[in-house]
């Protein structure tokens, strides 16, 4: 398999569900157009370009050449900031943002925990105190008021 | 022509009042500040402003307003240089080639030639506002259903006619932006597409949080894991001052562009981000060497900036000339002056002279602040770049997270940049563009609106779009561009692409 | 040691009584459910700073726009009834629920989730022509409609939006058909019949105050059950023989399970804010005029104000379906 052949047919499969999800919205008719016309053109034109993509697709390069050296550093990241996003809410911003920060300067880039405590408190604080008190946009606080 | 002049110096007058000038000093300050912070732009930054104006003089509260957007604007292109993440929509053509001068340790001269290029933009915009706006905004008013739906389909077919690489790639990532943007509740008739349920999504996807993700996250997602960590470029003073070259380069991107984002920005709607994106297109045509595109050509800096900054200014003009609210920036600026009893309509100008003329006359010098103000950081802020990527990243992402949510109070936008960051990780890998997506993200929705629009006012026509003079000459435009694009595709014809040996994939 | 955890226990309950009688303790958020500079968020900003001075507490406003209000209001809906989390809410409060219903959607809320305490300011709208159209009264503007059926067009703030529910009453009334053109605001819906592109609107009355004096659109009929005072010429539906009447208005909510004295204490202090002098100057200022209304006969307005609405949105149906 090709790259763009994969590219290609998992952007098919996207038009395929998108086209799916659309049956249920009235299409209309060409002159009166439904809430259902415009992602239906569009999910038959991005389909038919998926499809393109993977007809001409034979001389990109192997889907095996592409590597993927930093997915892992990539996965941790996006989960830490799901999980940060999580506790926002409910632990409040300031507390969150400062775990967050101590997780990737401590435990992923291992930096020296001196170093690490003071960039962490210090931009939780300073962000906080900025956008919450000065510009007056309420952030979540957690269950203790901080 | 006298009378301007004599209106003009009342409005200094007014724009040189200690006060007057102290907060347009510090709107532009406070502007670039909120500008810089990933996820921010100026409309959030006016946003968020708008409510501590309420205490102020009409005047004043408008010039502090002014000043923020001014500022956000610019603040928004430092993120997008040194770090790729747009403030707003329009500044998504500048992370491409003013990040790529970054990499290359020429993040001086991109921030100098937008700082330069925004000032010379402003300043034409100011000009044609002041002598041009009754006229001009009888003009925009013209601009219904039918021609915006024009205009959109014709900044479609420029985005195929400017497509750098794959143009079947370029087509499908605009198509995707444009899926993007049917998400939510459908104006016509009501009904809420593809939401899963989620309330905060009636409302669609916002550009911001989908800009962020694409460009920003991504970007961190693919450095930070790498091996060896990106080096520290750090550059000598003499680089941080754009050569003789970049100057002969840029000046005209620069005046096209200003010309082009001030024609784009006064039309009623929020189609500035087109103004980038053709600005961008026509400069690649016109450039002896379209090929250094996108890998940090200073004219892709500077042509796309000026655009911006000239419609941003060019949407004040049916703001003020007309009294209506065009685009969400000026909807929040009309109400900054409703707020104190003035009533926005067409006798705006001849009812608030002073008003109308100490605007213009402090956007001259917010204009100068702005560039007083940021030519001498730029130094400064390229020294941001020397802190290790390791300390730099973590805290990106959590200035993401929370200009993201800051903007709406909400976590479904911060969802939404983590969920883009990935799909954008992955289609880079791919060897997607993704600037496509979000010209095609901000246009989906107005030209379904718009088109939908039109044949409700003919009762069904399609015969309306032949009937005004403006629309059929944009459609013309529009497919003599396509035309042109699909030229070397349909013949097999050499044209520039194959010549720099981007044609290699175009189908 | 009985007697000490007696008194440990005593203070404790006096001090959660304390803490009972002094609402409010902490900060009050009011969440407006639309973007800044709204009319939500201009009605609700001097609100809230009058309220910060009777309850001696700060009150920030929070705005929380998205689905054309369902966001917020569903936010509150679903918050803590404790008394810090208020809601300024507009009159689609009670269309959303009914299109939900209409569209076989999830509710965001439902409307008895939240309990009225006060409302702050009601505007009626107004029809308004583009000054081309050869028509000066509201019988022209049907005679006129009647020889050229479905050819007249209207823009609206989006579909059941606050504009396009009072058309509907009007052409439900008169028994009329016209284009509908929706648009995405209260602004856009204005700027599409400044140039022309339709033939009338609805418009607020201050929105279109400006246009009406320099002669750019022209005053029909106004949905108020009197006259506006800023529009002493114009007619009300009602005296040109339709019983439609058509308020645009603002009121404030808390979830509905919040006890009854924190109620109370909210009730005594919006009434004393609305009679604030600088509240009612900036009141003024925007134009927007102050009905205020305490909580019994408010949930009276707001029941009968549904009812109306959720008919019009029963006449309109399904859009395209």
């Amino acid at each position: 398999m090709k790259s763009d052949q994969v590219s290609g047919l998992m952007l098919f499969a996207l038009a395929v569900c998108v086209w799916w999800l659309n049956r249920a919205f009235p299409v209309g008719s060409l002159s009166d157009p439904g809430p259902g016309y415009v992602p239906l053109l569009l999910a038959i034109a991005f389909g038919g370009i998926g499809l393109l993509i993977a007809a001409f697709g034979g001389r990109s390069e192997p889907l095996l050449a592409i590597r993927w050296p930093e997915a892992g550093r990539a996965a941790v990241i996006l989960i830490a900031c799901a999980v940060a996003t999580l506790a926002l809410e409910r632990i409040g911003y300031r507390l969150s943002i400062m775990v967050f920060l101590v997780f990737f300067l401590g435990v992923v880039e291992r930096k020296k925990p001196l170093v690490v405590a003071l960039v962490a408190a210090g931009f939780s604080l300073a962000s906080f105190y900025v956008i919450s008190d000065l510009l007056r946009v309420p952030l979540p606080r957690g269950p203790w008021g901080f | 022509m006298i009378e301007t002049f004599n209106s003009l110096m009342m409005g200094f007058s007014v724009a040189f009042q200690p006060q007057v000038l102290m907060y347009a000093f510090f709107g532009c300050i406070i502007g670039t500040l909120v500008g810089m912070m990933p996820g921010l732009g100026p409309l959030a930054g006016i946003s968020l402003l708008l409510p501590a104006t309420f205490g102020l003089n009409p005047i004043v509260a408008i010039v502090l307003l002014a000043g923020v957007y001014y500022g956000a604007m610019y603040g928004g292109s430092t993120t997008s240089i040194l770090m790729r993440i747009p403030g707003e929509a329009a500044s998504v053509m500048t992370c491409v080639d003013g990040y790529a001068m970054t990499q290359q340790g020429r993040a001086g001269p991109a921030l100098a030639i937008a700082a330069i290029g925004s000032f010379f933009a402003g300043t034409v915009g100011v000009v044609g506002l002041m002598l041009l706006a009754p006229t001009l905004a009888d003009f925009a008013l013209r601009f219904g259903p039918p021609e915006y739906t024009a205009l959109l389909l014709m900044g479609l077919f420029v985005l195929a006619y400017m497509s750098g690489g794959s143009m079947l790639k370029t087509l499908a990532m605009a198509v995707l932006g444009l899926l993007l943007g049917m998400i939510g509740i459908d104006a016509m008739s009501g009904y809420t597409r593809f939401s899963f349920d989620i309330t905060e999504l009636g409302d669609g996807v916002g550009i911001v949080p989908v800009a962020v993700g694409l460009f920003g996250i991504s970007e961190i997602l693919l450095t930070a894991g790498q091996p060896e960590p990106p080096k520290v470029q750090q550059p000598t003073l003499r680089q941080l001052i754009p050569s003789r070259e970049d100057f002969r380069y840029s000046a005209g991107p620069i005046m096209r562009g200003s010309l082009l984002g001030f024609m784009i920005g006064i039309i009623p709607g929020s189609a500035h981000i087109i103004s980038s994106f053709v600005s961008y297109g026509i400069e690649r045509r016109l450039s002896p060497h379209p090929e250094r595109f996108g890998k940090g050509a200073i004219e892709g800096v500077a042509g796309p900036e000026s655009a911006n900054n000239a419609a941003a200014t060019g949407a004040f003009v049916p703001m003020l000339a007309l009294g209506i609210p065009t685009s969400p920036v000026t909807a929040v600026m009309i109400a900054a002056i409703m707020v104190h009893g003035i009533l926005p309509g067409p006798m705006l100008i001849q009812q608030q002279p002073d008003l109308f003329w100490g605007f213009v006359a402090s956007m001259y010098v917010g204009n100068v602040v702005l560039l007083v103000l940021n030519l001498p950081m730029v130094g400064l802020f390229v020294n941001l770049l020397r802190i290790p990527y390791a300390y730099l990243y973590p805290c990106i992402l959590a200035f993401c997270i929370l200009g993201c949510y800051s903007v709406s109070n909400s976590m479904i936008d911060v969802w939404i940049m983590l969920g883009m960051g990935g799909v954008g990780y992955v289609l880079r890998k791919f060897g997607f563009d993704l600037a496509p997506v979000a010209l095609g993200l901000v246009l989906g929705p107005m030209l379904e609106l718009s088109l939908r629009q039109s044949l409700a006012m003919s009762g069904g026509s399609y015969g309306i779009f032949l009937e005004r003079p403006i629309a059929v000459v944009m459609l013309a435009l529009g497919l003599l561009l396509l035309a042109l694009a699909l030229k070397p595709v349909l013949f097999k014809g050499r044209d520039w692409r194959s010549k720099v040996g981007l044609d290699d994939q175009a189908g | 040691m009985k007697r000490i955890v007696i008194a440990l226990v005593g203070v404790l309950v006096a001090a959660a009584a304390q803490a009972q009688e002094t609402f409010p303790s902490r900060p009050i958020t009011m969440i407006v459910p639309f973007p800044p500079g709204g009319v939500a968020d201009i009605t609700g900003r001097p609100t809230a700073a009058a309220l910060e001075k009777i309850l001696k507490q700060p009150v920030s406003v929070a705005n929380r726009p998205g689905a054309g209000g369902a966001v917020g209001n569903a936010a509150v809906a679903n918050a803590k009834p404790d008394g810090y989390t208020l809601l300024m809410a507009l009159s689609s409060i009670s269309v959303i629920p009914e299109a939900d219903k209409l569209f076989d959607r999830k509710p965001a809320y439902a409307l008895d989730q939240l309990a009225p305490v006060a409302l702050i300011s009601a505007d009626p709208v107004i029809l308004v022509v583009h000054p081309s159209l050869p028509v000066k009264t509201l019988k022209e503007v049907i005679a006129l409609s009647r020889k050229q059926p479905g050819e007249l067009s209207f823009s609206s703030s989006g579909v059941y939006g606050a504009l396009h529910m009072p058309m509907e009453m009007f052409l439900h009334a008169a028994k009329l058909k016209m284009r509908h053109v929706p648009t995405t605001g209260g602004g856009p819906a204005i700027t599409q019949l400044l140039g022309g592109h339709v033939t009338m609107t609805a418009g607020g009355p201050a929105a279109i105050s400006g246009h009406v004096k320099a002669g750019k659109m022209r005053t029909i009929v106004s949905w108020g059950a009197e006259r506006h005072p800023n529009y002493p010429d114009v007619p009300t539906f009602k005296e040109q023989g339709y019983d439609i009447v058509y308020y645009i208005w603002a009121g404030m909510f808390v979830p509905a399970a919040t006890p009854a004295p924190v109620v109370k204490v909210l009730r005594d202090a919006t009434r004393q804010a609305v009679a604030d002098p600088d509240f009612k100057n900036q009141m003024a200022k925007l134009n927007s005029p102050v009905q205020y209304l305490d909580a019994p006969e408010f949930a009276k307005y707001l029941d009968a104000d549904a009812r109306r609405l959720a008919a019009v949105v029963k006449i309109v149906g399904k859009v395209g379906g």
